[in-house]
Order: C-alpha cells, then structure tokens, then sequence
C-alpha cells in the first residue's frame, strides 16, 4: 500500500489515547482503526479529515504517500 | 504505546463467520441429502420441497441464535465504512458464481432438462456465490483492502 501513517505515534504522544478513544471520536470501529494503522486499510477522505482533526494536525502530518519503488 | 495493538475479530467479521458456518452446514447438509435422492431417482420436485423448507428453517435458527451469543458475547459496533467496502468488493467478486449458475439453468431449460436439476443449479449456484463472498470477505478482514 502507498499511503502510510503516524496515528500510532500521534496517539502516544496524546496521553496514550487507546485505539478505541480515537474509534469512538471518528465513529468507526476499533478494528477499522487497528487496520488504518497497519496501513492494511486506506480511509475515506472524510474518516481521515476526522483523525487530523483530533489530533490537530494538517492531514499530511497524518498521511503520507510513500511511492513504490519502480 | 496505548490501545491493544491485536486484532481480534469485530461484531461484522464475527457475523460473517456465522453466515459462512451456518450455511456450509445446513445447506451442505441438505446438497447431501438431496444428492442422494437424486442418486435413487428422486426427480419429482414436490419430493424436495418438505426437506428444503426444514433447511431454509434450520438456517434462519441458526443464523439467529449465532448472532445473539456473538452478540452477548461482545457488543455489537454497527458497520462502518471498512465494513461496506469489504461487504462490497466481496459481493462485486463472487457475483458471477450466481451469473454462471443462471446461465447454466437456462441453458438446462432450453435443452429440456428436468425442473429438479435446474432448481438444485439455482440454489447450489446461490449458495456457492454466498460462500465465495464469505470466504472473500474474511480473507479481506484479515489481510486488508
């Protein structure tokens, strides 16, 4: 997958908030947010305005698009 | 780091394990049985009605009591977007089973075939497509989009 993120990093850095917290205040499930950070699952543009938001940070912050190599 | 970094299974994957168990169960049991008939030349249709009512029965008290103890197992989240695209991707990859299957009992109609054997093509054609999209989404579940 080409797009990579930071969430677990960002969610340490905001008093270890847990996978469900962060869940809860994007309105999807926890498992959804497990497979975003494994990068097993690109968002929607509208779930990942929503994580940027919680963390305050601009989206690219967030996301990043890691091309393939070739 | 905070949060339960495993990925244990949410209330949609664990419906979709029911559906596919239930229905590799009850409607393989009733393929079983009803190959047999039609091994013993069992070709009126009204034959299979009785045995395909009990499985349709069997199936939705199956269906049903699997999702209230998954239910009162772990509380059910609803879906979200993950779980309509993979519901989705799922359907759009096994749909053509249930096309093949359609094709082949109108093929069967046109030659004249017995009505037992192009109904039990529809239904296995059914139930092939519907555990084609199980397996899918499973497979999507745990290796991702």
């Amino acid at each position: 997958m080409g797009i990579e993120n930071s969430i677990r990093t960002l969610r340490f850095h905001h008093r270890e908030m847990t996978q469900q917290e962060l869940a809860d205040r994007i309105g999807v499930t926890r498992q959804t947010v497990n497979a975003i950070e494994g990068n097993k699952y690109s968002p929607s543009l509208e779930v990942a305005f929503r994580i940027a938001e919680v963390f305050g940070k601009p989206l690219e912050e967030v996301f990043q698009y890691v091309a393939k190599p070739g | 780091m905070a949060g339960n970094p495993e990925m244990n299974a949410s209330f949609e994957e664990k419906s979709v394990w029911i559906q596919l168990v239930s229905l590799v169960a009850v409607l393989g049991s009733y393929f079983a049985i009803a190959g047999l008939m039609l091994s013993k030349g069992v070709t009126v249709i009204v034959a299979y009605v009785p045995l395909f009512f009990v499985a349709v029965v069997l199936l939705v008290v199956v269906l049903v009591a699997g999702h209230v103890v998954a239910a009162l197992a772990s509380k059910p989240e609803g879906r979200d977007e993950r779980d309509r695209l993979i519901g989705w991707r799922a359907e759009s990859n096994s749909a053509w089973i249930l096309a093949v299957g359609v094709c082949a009992a109108i093929t069967g109609l046109v030659a004249s075939i017995e009505n037992v054997y192009i109904a039990h093509l529809l239904v296995l054609s059914m139930l092939l497509s519907e555990v084609a999209k199980n397996v899918f989404q499973l497979v999507y579940y745990r290796r991702g989009l």
